[in-house]
Protein backbone atom coordinates (compact mmCIF):
# COMPACT_ATOMS: atom_id res chain seq x y z
CA UNK A 1 0.00 0.00 0.00
CA UNK A 2 2.29 2.61 0.55
CA UNK A 3 6.17 2.47 -0.79
CA UNK A 4 7.87 1.22 1.69
CA UNK A 5 11.80 1.88 0.02
CA UNK A 6 10.54 5.41 -0.75
CA UNK A 7 9.84 5.89 2.79
CA UNK A 8 13.48 4.85 4.04
CA UNK A 9 15.34 6.85 1.12
CA UNK A 10 13.27 9.88 2.43
CA UNK A 11 13.64 8.92 6.18
CA UNK A 12 17.21 8.74 5.83
CA UNK A 13 17.41 12.18 4.17
CA UNK A 14 15.28 13.63 6.80
CA UNK A 15 18.03 12.35 9.25
CA UNK A 16 20.48 14.25 7.23
CA UNK A 17 18.58 17.56 8.63
CA UNK A 18 17.14 17.79 5.10
CA UNK A 19 14.12 20.39 5.49
CA UNK A 20 12.27 19.29 2.69
CA UNK A 21 12.00 15.38 3.25
CA UNK A 22 9.89 16.24 6.17
CA UNK A 23 7.47 17.99 4.16
CA UNK A 24 7.36 15.08 1.56
CA UNK A 25 6.66 12.81 4.68
CA UNK A 26 3.49 15.09 5.61
CA UNK A 27 2.19 15.20 2.30
CA UNK A 28 2.51 11.29 2.20
CA UNK A 29 0.96 10.76 5.53
CA UNK A 30 -0.95 13.97 5.97
CA UNK A 31 -4.07 12.38 5.10
CA UNK A 32 -4.14 9.09 6.50
CA UNK A 33 -2.80 9.79 9.71
CA UNK A 34 -5.68 13.18 10.05
CA UNK A 35 -8.49 10.65 8.48
CA UNK A 36 -7.42 7.98 11.09
CA UNK A 37 -7.41 10.54 13.97
CA UNK A 38 -10.51 12.00 12.95
CA UNK A 39 -12.71 8.87 12.76
CA UNK A 40 -10.96 7.41 16.00
CA UNK A 41 -12.31 10.64 18.24
CA UNK A 42 -15.00 11.84 15.98
CA UNK A 43 -13.46 15.36 16.70
CA UNK A 44 -11.77 17.78 13.98
CA UNK A 45 -10.55 19.77 16.38
CA UNK A 46 -9.07 16.40 18.61
CA UNK A 47 -7.95 14.99 15.20
CA UNK A 48 -6.03 17.59 14.31
CA UNK A 49 -4.10 18.36 17.42
CA UNK A 50 -3.76 14.44 17.89
CA UNK A 51 -2.15 14.04 14.13
CA UNK A 52 -0.33 17.06 14.10
CA UNK A 53 1.63 15.65 17.86
CA UNK A 54 2.15 12.31 16.23
CA UNK A 55 3.83 14.09 13.46
CA UNK A 56 5.84 15.99 16.08
CA UNK A 57 6.50 13.11 18.03
CA UNK A 58 7.44 10.78 15.20
CA UNK A 59 10.10 13.89 13.44
CA UNK A 60 11.68 14.11 16.68
CA UNK A 61 12.09 10.09 17.64
CA UNK A 62 13.54 9.01 13.74
CA UNK A 63 16.44 7.77 15.67
CA UNK A 64 14.46 5.17 17.24
CA UNK A 65 12.84 3.90 13.87
CA UNK A 66 14.09 0.46 13.24
CA UNK A 67 14.64 0.26 9.31
CA UNK A 68 13.50 -3.57 9.33
CA UNK A 69 9.96 -2.25 9.98
CA UNK A 70 8.00 -0.13 7.34
CA UNK A 71 8.18 3.17 8.52
CA UNK A 72 4.22 3.45 7.80
CA UNK A 73 3.65 0.69 10.30
CA UNK A 74 5.71 2.25 12.99
CA UNK A 75 4.05 6.00 12.22
CA UNK A 76 0.40 4.18 12.19
CA UNK A 77 1.47 2.31 15.54
CA UNK A 78 2.09 5.76 17.27
CA UNK A 79 -0.84 7.60 15.75
CA UNK A 80 -2.92 4.80 16.86
CA UNK A 81 -1.39 4.43 20.27
CA UNK A 82 -1.86 7.74 20.73
CA UNK A 83 -5.57 8.17 19.92
CA UNK A 84 -6.16 5.49 22.14
CA UNK A 85 -4.31 7.30 25.09
CA UNK A 86 -6.39 10.08 24.36
CA UNK A 87 -9.66 8.20 24.57
CA UNK A 88 -8.67 6.21 27.65
CA UNK A 89 -7.44 10.38 29.46
CA UNK A 90 -10.96 11.16 28.37
CA UNK A 91 -13.13 8.54 29.49
CA UNK A 92 -14.48 10.52 32.77
CA UNK A 93 -17.14 11.37 30.25
CA UNK A 94 -18.25 8.29 29.54
CA UNK A 95 -19.56 5.61 32.27
CA UNK A 96 -17.41 2.52 31.40
CA UNK A 97 -18.92 -0.88 31.74
CA UNK A 98 -16.08 -3.19 32.16
CA UNK A 99 -15.49 -6.83 32.37
CA UNK A 100 -17.21 -8.24 29.21
CA UNK A 101 -14.30 -10.49 27.99
CA UNK A 102 -14.14 -11.33 24.08
CA UNK A 103 -13.37 -14.56 23.22
CA UNK A 104 -9.42 -13.97 23.00
CA UNK A 105 -9.42 -12.68 26.19
CA UNK A 106 -9.47 -9.07 25.43
CA UNK A 107 -11.71 -6.72 27.35
CA UNK A 108 -14.43 -5.61 25.18
CA UNK A 109 -15.65 -2.29 27.07
CA UNK A 110 -19.21 -0.93 26.58
CA UNK A 111 -18.97 3.10 26.68
CA UNK A 112 -22.36 4.72 27.08
CA UNK A 113 -22.27 8.39 27.04
CA UNK A 114 -24.39 9.87 29.29
CA UNK A 115 -24.82 13.74 30.32
CA UNK A 116 -25.65 16.19 27.38
CA UNK A 117 -27.38 15.50 24.18
CA UNK A 118 -27.87 12.01 23.28
CA UNK A 119 -26.28 11.76 20.02
CA UNK A 120 -28.09 8.72 19.41
CA UNK A 121 -31.44 9.84 18.85
CA UNK A 122 -30.10 12.70 16.87
CA UNK A 123 -27.72 11.21 14.55
CA UNK A 124 -30.26 8.60 13.60
CA UNK A 125 -32.22 10.09 11.65
CA UNK A 126 -29.04 11.87 9.89
CA UNK A 127 -27.07 10.32 6.87
CA UNK A 128 -25.85 6.94 6.51
CA UNK A 129 -22.49 7.81 6.51
CA UNK A 130 -22.60 9.68 9.95
CA UNK A 131 -24.39 6.53 11.47
CA UNK A 132 -21.56 4.34 10.37
CA UNK A 133 -19.31 6.64 11.76
CA UNK A 134 -21.11 6.62 15.03
CA UNK A 135 -21.06 2.80 15.33
CA UNK A 136 -17.45 2.82 14.80
CA UNK A 137 -16.74 5.45 17.49
CA UNK A 138 -18.64 3.29 19.69
CA UNK A 139 -16.52 0.41 19.18
CA UNK A 140 -13.85 -0.08 22.01
CA UNK A 141 -10.88 1.77 20.58
CA UNK A 142 -8.85 -1.37 20.04
CA UNK A 143 -11.21 -2.64 17.49
CA UNK A 144 -11.96 0.72 16.34
CA UNK A 145 -8.34 1.14 15.31
CA UNK A 146 -8.39 -2.29 13.66
CA UNK A 147 -11.54 -1.61 11.97
CA UNK A 148 -9.69 1.44 10.60
CA UNK A 149 -6.44 0.13 9.20
CA UNK A 150 -8.70 -2.29 7.92
CA UNK A 151 -11.18 -0.82 5.73
CA UNK A 152 -10.27 3.10 5.62
CA UNK A 153 -5.91 2.63 5.35
CA UNK A 154 -7.19 -1.06 3.50
CA UNK A 155 -3.62 -2.12 5.11
CA UNK A 156 -3.70 -6.23 4.83
CA UNK A 157 -4.16 -8.43 8.16
CA UNK A 158 0.02 -8.99 7.56
CA UNK A 159 0.30 -5.02 7.58
CA UNK A 160 -1.56 -4.73 10.81
CA UNK A 161 -0.23 -7.44 12.34
CA UNK A 162 2.76 -5.36 12.41
CA UNK A 163 1.60 -1.89 13.34
CA UNK A 164 -0.05 -3.15 15.92
CA UNK A 165 2.27 -5.86 16.89
CA UNK A 166 0.29 -8.58 17.90
CA UNK A 167 -0.10 -12.17 15.74
CA UNK A 168 -1.67 -12.57 12.97
CA UNK A 169 -4.39 -14.81 14.11
CA UNK A 170 -5.52 -12.09 16.99
CA UNK A 171 -5.82 -9.79 14.02
CA UNK A 172 -7.68 -11.48 12.15
CA UNK A 173 -10.30 -12.67 14.95
CA UNK A 174 -10.76 -8.48 16.24
CA UNK A 175 -11.41 -7.92 12.60
CA UNK A 176 -14.41 -10.21 12.77
CA UNK A 177 -15.62 -9.86 15.69
CA UNK A 178 -15.36 -5.67 15.04
CA UNK A 179 -17.73 -6.45 11.65
CA UNK A 180 -20.21 -8.57 13.16
CA UNK A 181 -20.57 -5.58 15.72
CA UNK A 182 -20.84 -3.18 13.25
CA UNK A 183 -23.25 -5.46 11.12
CA UNK A 184 -25.28 -6.01 14.78
CA UNK A 185 -25.39 -1.78 15.70
CA UNK A 186 -26.04 -1.05 12.31
CA UNK A 187 -29.32 -3.79 11.71
CA UNK A 188 -30.12 -2.54 15.71
CA UNK A 189 -29.63 1.14 14.70
CA UNK A 190 -31.79 0.80 11.51
CA UNK A 191 -35.02 0.01 13.14
CA UNK A 192 -35.02 2.94 15.83
CA UNK A 193 -35.85 5.72 13.32
CA UNK B 1 -33.42 -21.18 12.49
CA UNK B 2 -34.20 -19.34 9.38
CA UNK B 3 -33.57 -22.25 7.05
CA UNK B 4 -30.64 -23.14 8.59
CA UNK B 5 -28.78 -26.24 7.15
CA UNK B 6 -27.32 -28.55 9.81
CA UNK B 7 -26.71 -31.81 7.87
CA UNK B 8 -23.08 -33.04 8.76
CA UNK B 9 -23.38 -35.21 5.19
CA UNK B 10 -21.52 -32.89 3.42
CA UNK B 11 -21.13 -34.64 -0.19
CA UNK B 12 -18.13 -34.39 -1.82
CA UNK B 13 -16.90 -30.94 0.24
CA UNK B 14 -19.85 -28.91 -0.07
CA UNK B 15 -20.32 -26.52 2.88
CA UNK B 16 -22.70 -26.79 5.42
CA UNK B 17 -24.74 -23.39 6.94
CA UNK B 18 -22.79 -23.24 10.05
CA UNK B 19 -19.31 -23.39 8.22
CA UNK B 20 -20.11 -21.15 5.47
CA UNK B 21 -21.63 -18.94 7.99
CA UNK B 22 -17.94 -18.84 9.32
CA UNK B 23 -15.85 -18.21 6.33
CA UNK B 24 -18.23 -15.38 4.93
CA UNK B 25 -16.14 -12.91 5.96
CA UNK B 26 -12.97 -14.49 4.30
CA UNK B 27 -14.47 -15.10 1.27
CA UNK B 28 -15.34 -11.30 1.20
CA UNK B 29 -11.74 -10.24 2.34
CA UNK B 30 -10.69 -12.75 -0.82
CA UNK B 31 -8.21 -14.24 1.75
CA UNK B 32 -9.75 -18.22 1.29
CA UNK B 33 -8.07 -20.21 -0.32
CA UNK B 34 -9.42 -21.11 -4.09
CA UNK B 35 -11.07 -24.42 -3.28
CA UNK B 36 -13.05 -23.18 -0.04
CA UNK B 37 -13.78 -19.92 -2.06
CA UNK B 38 -15.72 -22.33 -4.38
CA UNK B 39 -17.19 -24.14 -1.80
CA UNK B 40 -18.82 -20.70 -0.29
CA UNK B 41 -19.41 -19.75 -3.88
CA UNK B 42 -21.59 -22.93 -4.37
CA UNK B 43 -23.39 -22.72 -1.25
CA UNK B 44 -24.62 -19.37 -1.69
CA UNK B 45 -25.88 -20.08 -5.09
CA UNK B 46 -28.07 -22.91 -3.34
CA UNK B 47 -29.01 -21.47 0.64
CA UNK B 48 -31.18 -18.15 0.18
CA UNK B 49 -30.17 -17.89 4.36
CA UNK B 50 -26.93 -17.79 4.13
CA UNK B 51 -27.18 -15.46 0.76
CA UNK B 52 -28.70 -12.77 3.21
CA UNK B 53 -26.55 -13.12 5.66
CA UNK B 54 -23.94 -12.92 2.35
CA UNK B 55 -25.32 -9.51 0.86
CA UNK B 56 -26.24 -7.90 4.59
CA UNK B 57 -21.98 -8.46 5.50
CA UNK B 58 -21.27 -7.38 1.81
CA UNK B 59 -22.99 -4.14 2.29
CA UNK B 60 -21.10 -3.62 5.66
CA UNK B 61 -17.97 -4.32 3.88
CA UNK B 62 -18.75 -1.63 0.87
CA UNK B 63 -20.07 0.83 3.68
CA UNK B 64 -16.56 0.50 5.63
CA UNK B 65 -14.31 0.79 2.69
CA UNK B 66 -16.33 3.81 1.42
CA UNK B 67 -16.21 5.95 4.04
CA UNK B 68 -15.28 9.28 2.84
CA UNK B 69 -11.64 11.14 3.28
CA UNK B 70 -11.57 13.76 5.00
CA UNK B 71 -9.07 16.61 4.30
CA UNK B 72 -6.74 17.98 7.04
CA UNK B 73 -6.67 21.35 7.91
CA UNK B 74 -4.93 24.10 5.00
CA UNK B 75 -2.38 24.97 8.11
CA UNK B 76 -1.72 21.43 9.10
CA UNK B 77 2.07 20.97 8.14
CA UNK B 78 3.52 24.89 8.99
CA UNK B 79 2.73 23.56 13.37
CA UNK B 80 4.69 20.15 12.59
CA UNK B 81 7.60 21.67 10.23
CA UNK B 82 8.30 24.49 13.09
CA UNK B 83 9.00 21.95 15.92
CA UNK B 84 11.10 20.00 14.20
CA UNK B 85 14.73 19.44 15.39
CA UNK B 86 16.34 19.98 12.34
CA UNK B 87 19.83 21.61 13.11
CA UNK B 88 20.01 18.88 15.99
CA UNK B 89 19.81 15.93 13.28
CA UNK B 90 22.57 18.05 11.07
CA UNK B 91 24.53 18.19 14.00
CA UNK B 92 24.30 14.11 15.11
CA UNK B 93 24.66 13.47 11.00
CA UNK B 94 28.67 12.98 11.08
CA UNK B 95 28.35 11.04 14.86
CA UNK B 96 25.65 8.70 13.36
CA UNK B 97 27.08 5.56 11.97
CA UNK B 98 25.81 5.07 8.41
CA UNK B 99 23.62 2.27 7.25
CA UNK B 100 24.17 0.37 4.06
CA UNK B 101 23.18 2.05 0.71
CA UNK B 102 19.69 1.45 0.31
CA UNK B 103 20.48 -0.95 -2.92
CA UNK B 104 22.54 -3.35 -0.69
CA UNK B 105 18.92 -3.67 1.25
CA UNK B 106 17.49 -6.57 1.30
CA UNK B 107 14.18 -5.83 0.20
CA UNK B 108 15.56 -3.29 -2.85
CA UNK B 109 15.07 -6.71 -4.45
CA UNK B 110 11.33 -7.37 -4.84
CA UNK B 111 9.96 -10.57 -2.53
CA UNK B 112 9.54 -13.21 -5.24
CA UNK B 113 12.82 -12.74 -6.52
CA UNK B 114 14.25 -12.77 -3.05
CA UNK B 115 12.11 -15.73 -2.34
CA UNK B 116 13.75 -19.46 -2.18
CA UNK B 117 11.69 -21.00 -4.75
CA UNK B 118 12.79 -18.27 -7.32
CA UNK B 119 16.40 -18.86 -6.39
CA UNK B 120 16.17 -22.75 -6.19
CA UNK B 121 14.38 -22.99 -9.37
CA UNK B 122 16.13 -20.34 -11.20
CA UNK B 123 19.33 -22.29 -10.66
CA UNK B 124 18.28 -25.28 -11.47
CA UNK B 125 16.85 -23.84 -14.82
CA UNK B 126 20.52 -22.07 -15.26
CA UNK B 127 22.10 -25.47 -14.91
CA UNK B 128 19.96 -27.11 -17.09
CA UNK B 129 20.29 -24.60 -19.88
CA UNK B 130 23.76 -24.62 -19.59
CA UNK B 131 24.51 -28.38 -19.69
CA UNK B 132 22.37 -28.33 -23.14
CA UNK B 133 24.50 -25.29 -24.06
CA UNK B 134 27.69 -27.23 -23.47
CA UNK B 135 26.18 -30.98 -24.94
CA UNK B 136 24.23 -29.11 -27.78
CA UNK B 137 25.86 -27.11 -30.98
CA UNK B 138 26.41 -24.03 -28.65
CA UNK B 139 23.12 -22.10 -29.01
CA UNK B 140 23.15 -18.79 -27.56
CA UNK B 141 19.31 -18.62 -26.36
CA UNK B 142 20.46 -21.07 -23.78
CA UNK B 143 23.34 -18.90 -22.28
CA UNK B 144 20.53 -16.22 -22.24
CA UNK B 145 18.23 -18.74 -19.91
CA UNK B 146 21.22 -20.03 -17.71
CA UNK B 147 22.04 -16.01 -17.17
CA UNK B 148 18.26 -15.46 -16.25
CA UNK B 149 17.97 -18.24 -14.37
CA UNK B 150 20.97 -17.50 -12.40
CA UNK B 151 20.32 -14.00 -11.64
CA UNK B 152 17.86 -13.93 -8.62
CA UNK B 153 21.24 -15.91 -6.49
CA UNK B 154 23.78 -13.89 -8.17
CA UNK B 155 22.46 -10.34 -7.53
CA UNK B 156 21.34 -11.75 -3.96
CA UNK B 157 24.58 -12.84 -3.44
CA UNK B 158 26.31 -9.45 -4.92
CA UNK B 159 23.87 -7.10 -2.03
CA UNK B 160 25.39 -9.41 0.73
CA UNK B 161 28.81 -9.31 -0.85
CA UNK B 162 28.58 -5.56 -0.28
CA UNK B 163 27.23 -5.13 2.70
CA UNK B 164 30.53 -6.80 4.04
CA UNK B 165 32.66 -4.86 2.04
CA UNK B 166 30.70 -1.54 3.32
CA UNK B 167 30.42 -2.83 6.88
CA UNK B 168 34.66 -3.70 6.31
CA UNK B 169 35.66 -0.60 5.30
CA UNK B 170 33.72 1.36 7.44
CA UNK B 171 35.04 -0.59 10.72
CA UNK B 172 38.75 0.02 8.85
CA UNK B 173 37.75 3.78 8.32
ZN1 LIG C 1 -26.58 -21.90 4.11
Amino acid sequence: MFDRHQDLKTIRRCKRGEEAAFAEILARYRGPIYNLCHRMTRNPEDARDLSQEVFIKVFRLLDRYDEEFAFSSWLFRIATNHCIDHLRRNRMRFLSLEGVTGPDGEEFELQIPHGGPEPDTVLERKEAVQRLEEVIADLPPHYRAITLLRHQQQLSYDEIAEVLQLPLGTVKARIHRARAQIQQMLEARAYDI
Amino acid sequence: MDGYDQRNDRAEGALNCPDCRQELQDYLDGTLDKKRSLGVFLHLRECAACRVEHDALHAVFMRLDTLPELEAPADFDAAVLASVPYAAYRAMEPLRRERVPVFLEDHFLPAWMRARVTRAGGLIAAAGATGAWLAGPGQAWLLVVAAAGAAPEILLRLQWVGRRLVGVRRAEG
